[in-house]
């Protein structure tokens, strides 16, 4: 039983969530409208600017392209962050203390200075193919959640039981994998959908990066607002509205969305 | 200035179900009173709603000749003490005890000067400026203590405080929250489900069951005349044995068990309820000896306690533990009779069992 | 096989990783704007004697405090009602919270282009009402910059602070209570205080955040309202001057870290909760 909640206080929290909800609902407005200009409330009805999405070619190239690099860029970056992780909670007193920060960088450096610096550096310096360096830039972009969320688990968790498993005559390196993964699996979970949603929204770094042939959606959205402002920009948001659904559905199921206010 | 605390056919709800039903309790001036038993039995329940965090659905709740029930929860002026001490951690020791002195709107010298006395009274001497997360567990008791001691309540109100201390220091703080509630002579409500706790320190104890009041005694009277067979079976009277009565004499009464052995109650020692009682006993009640009259008993599993030796034993009654002395280790699977010692047990009437 | 040792081998891909790839880059960024033949501080010196490029970095700066500002307001008075919500309601507002944070920021600066448009929303039923003779222009105004980015904070904020509040025992309220404190003192005395540190980690994130933003500035702002994060892709890629686009990224990044010091540092003195 909690303390009573002043009345205006709730009208300004409604105010709140009118303000942060009805633009996305303009947007789908917008996008069923039947004319070829954006407009709300819509006139008519019609699903003509979905179907445009796969007209302009770009559309459905760049999808998969930042669907395959979220995925690519993500394994990448667990791949190299949970054995970190792993270090920094088991090991701890073994290494520097500076180390865990050294994965905190990412966040630390704006996204459009390490765009623009892996543009110099490895794009043009290094001369790293456009798929290579949106590789690099994404990894490195989603990595500070792949180690600190993982990190937040094996934090919590009692490695007594891996050595129990290794007293059990598990080799070390299975033990890791029978007993410490699957008790940290909420973790790994967790710091995909991140590390996922996070790449595949990214336009700091990527904006960068892209090149002839090779684009981002969010890149591709972009660049199409600035010659056709027409409802098939509002048909791709609500796409991806349907993939923020998507995630949401995910973390639900696997974790519980209060899991994001911690 | 000490008050009397009165419950009066208190009630209440979490949405359906019901938590406390028709309680009521009176706790007199300068006496503690603590409630006992398992968690979810009400006792939380019960210090919240006299705390004013929780309304009752019917029922009231006074304060010497106050009504408070429907007072909000700042302005009952009761000293409350956590089970997680409640310290606020962005405060040092002094702003902790003082903060209550704050709400009442005293100036700065005057209240940080009343907290240094408490937060000396209370054995923190020089510790005044530190923040609860650099004390020991046994410090911020002491600063809960204190700062629910320095506005005087008329009541003080304690939540499980001891709960969080180690065994040793659990001992020490009782007596110490004992020897102030006294010297303040400040009437006291004390929660917990520590049963050694709960009567070494109070005036009286009430041992509460699914949102009732089981008894209500001094501690003496709890532990030896328990009144029905719940509170006997908490305060360790582990045996139950059903009994009807199958005759009497002068100075005794025949009661017979079920499978048809007799016991024969010497009625100097032993009043009987009625025709159908329980005989409760703790297992140091039944004494083990080979023949003569009482319970047989074959004896099963010995197991040694120290002091004695506790064996489970089959009856027709069921399994039954009784203690048997250092002096004479007896075999598993020897016949004996169990004969029940009158001051470590007790009659009820059955239909309390 | 020690353990020192197994340590390192585990820690190393994801360190070389960082340091090859992020560290790298970013120090030859930040060196390139020292080997310019006039001088090591030549660029520096026109970027700061430049009143553009003074400009721009003063807007950047106000739009980014003024965001925060707002969004520190709006969030903690919307989370302080999320967080004492019942079960049900709560979920619902955290979903509705998360929903947008989640959703591309492309998408939802390009809502308020929708709404703030010459043809947008609120212009048509502005002058549908009589209320305007013709369209305002709200777009490419700092004010349309600053409404897309409260936007876009808010449920950062929201989410941080509900996670803040949340940690806060009710106990604390209930003791300050009992010792006599009304519900507003409670507040003022104990909640307030205990939220300082997670509104300064909020206020970091959204500064931060706002400050070295590329896509809400462009779309709502445009060349009229060019902030840093504009500013640097122009440099680099429209006009190729690697250099100026260099030294705009070091301003980015002495920004950035000042914040993140100085606020922690300020977070450390408000907080005087040791250990």
């Amino acid at each position: 039983m909690k303390t009573r909640i002043h009345p205006a206080l709730i009208a300004f929290s409604v105010f709140t969530f009118v303000f942060l909800i009805g633009p996305l609902i303009i947007i789908i407005g917008t996008a069923v409208s039947d004319t070829t200009f954006l407009t709300f409330p819509p006139q008519g009805f019609s699903m003509r600017w979905f179907a445009n999405i796969f007209e302009v070619s770009a559309f459905p190239r760049t999808m998969v392209t930042s669907f395959t690099l979220a995925v690519l860029a993500t394994t990448l970056s667990l791949m190299v962050g949970v054995p970190a992780a792993y270090a920094l909670a088991r090991f701890r007193i073994e290494l520097p203390k500076f180390l865990a920060n050294v994965f905190v960088l990412p966040i630390l450096v704006p996204e459009i200075v390490l765009g623009f610096s892996l543009l110099k550096s490895v794009a043009t310096g290094v001369g790293a193919s456009i798929w290579t360096s949106l590789l690099i830039g994404h990894a490195l972009l989603v990595l500070p959640y792949c180690v600190r969320v993982v990190g937040a688990s094996l934090n919590s968790f009692d490695f007594s039981v891996e050595e129990a498993a290794v007293s059990l005559g598990c080799p070390r390196w299975k033990a890791f994998f029978v007993v410490v993964l699957p008790n940290i699996r909420a973790g790994v979970i967790a710091a995909f959908i991140l590390a996922f949603i996070t790449s595949i929204n990214d336009v700091s770094v990527s904006i960068f990066l892209t090149g002839p042939g090779i684009s981002t959606l969010p890149i591709q959205l972009l660049a199409h607002m600035e010659q056709f402002f027409d409802p098939t920009i509002a048909a791709v948001s609500v796409l991806l509205m349907g993939v923020t659904v998507a995630v949401m559905t995910v973390v639900e199921w696997t974790l519980g969305l209060t899991f994001l206010t911690k | 200035m000490t008050v009397s605390l009165t419950l009066a056919h208190v009630s209440a709800h979490y949405g359906s179900t019901q938590v406390l039903e028709d309680l009521s309790l009176d706790v007199g001036e300068g006496e503690l009173v603590s409630l006992l038993g398992a968690s979810g039995c009400g006792k939380t329940t019960t210090l919240r709603l006299v705390a004013g965090f929780l309304r009752p659905t019917a029922g009231t709740i006074s304060l010497g000749a106050r009504n408070i029930t429907g007072v909000a929860a700042h302005a009952r002026n009761i000293g409350l003490v956590f089970q997680t001490y409640a310290l606020f951690p962005h405060l040092s020791v002094l702003d902790n005890v003082a903060f209550g002195l704050r709400q009442r709107g005293m100036g700065t010298a005057e209240r940080h000067g009343k907290a240094h006395e408490m937060i000396e009274r209370v054995g923190l001497t020089g510790l005044a400026d530190r923040y609860p997360s650099n004390l020991s567990g046994g410090q911020r008791q002491r600063v809960a203590l204190a700062r629910a001691l320095v506005i005087e309540p008329p009541l003080l109100m304690f939540d499980e405080p001891l709960s969080n201390l180690d065994a040793k220091l659990r001992v020490d703080m009782r007596v110490e929250i004992r020897r102030m509630q006294r010297a303040a002579g400040t009437t006291a409500l004390y929660v917990t489900h520590d049963q050694e706790e709960a009567f070494s320190i109070s005036d009286r104890v009430a041992i509460m069951h699914r949102g009732r009041i089981m008894q209500l005694d001094a501690p003496e009277v709890l532990y030896s005349r328990p009144a029905n067979a719940f509170v006997a079976d908490f305060v360790g009277f582990g045996n139950m044995i059903p009994l009807e009565v199958a005759g009497e004499d002068d100075t005794r009464v025949i009661a017979r068990m079920a499978g048809g052995a007799t016991l024969s109650l010497p009625k100097a020692d032993f009043s009987v309820p009625g025709r159908n009682f329980v005989l409760a006993a703790r297992p140091e009640g039944l004494g083990v000896s080979q023949g003569g009259a009482g319970i047989p008993a074959t004896l099963g599993l010995r197991t040694y306690l120290g002091r004695a030796y506790q064996y489970r034993c089959t009856t027709d009654v069921g399994e039954v533990i009784a203690n048997g002395p250092l002096s004479d280790p007896l075999e598993p699977g020897s016949n004996v009779t169990l004969v029940p010692q009158p001051d470590q047990c007790c009659l009820l009437p059955a239909e309390t069992a | 096989m020690n353990s020192r040792l197994q340590a390192w081998l585990l820690a190393l891909p994801a360190t070389f990783f960082v340091v090859v790839c992020l560290g790298l880059p970013v120090l030859s960024t930040l060196a390139t704007t020292f080997g310019e033949p006039a001088g090591p501080f030549v660029t520096y010196i026109q970027f700061f004697t430049s009143g553009f490029r003074r400009a721009v970095l003063l807007r950047t700066i106000e739009v980014a405090v003024i965001t925060t500002a707002i969004s520190l307001v709006v969030g903690f008075a919307t989370a302080w009602v999320v967080a004492r919500s019942p079960g049900r309601i709560k979920s619902i507002l955290i979903i509705a919270a998360v929903f947008p944070l989640l959703t591309s920021v492309v998408v939802r600066s390009f809502a308020w282009m929708v709404i703030l448009g010459k043809n947008g929303i609120i212009n048509k039923a502005l002058l549908a009402l009589g209320i305007l003779n013709e369209p305002l222009s709200m777009l490419y105004t700092e004010g349309s910059v600053i409404v897309a980015m409260v936007y876009l904070f808010v449920p950062l904020m929201i989410l941080t602070l509900v996670g803040v509040l949340e940690g806060i025992p009710q106990d604390l309220t209930d003791a300050a209570a009992s010792l006599g404190a009304p519900p507003s003192a409670a507040f003022r005395q104990v909640v307030l205080p205990m939220a300082v540190p997670g509104l300064i980690v909020g206020a970091v994130l959204v500064f931060t955040g706002s400050f070295t933003s590329y896509a809400t500035p462009q779309l709502l702002g445009g060349d009229r309202q060019t902030m840093m994060g504009t500013f640097l892709y122009q440099r680099a890629m429209v006009t190729f001057d690697w250099v100026g686009a260099s030294t705009i990224a070091a301003v980015m990044v002495v920004v950035t870290i000042a914040t993140v010091l100085l606020m922690s540092r300020l977070a450390r003195k408000l907080n005087p909760v040791v250990g």
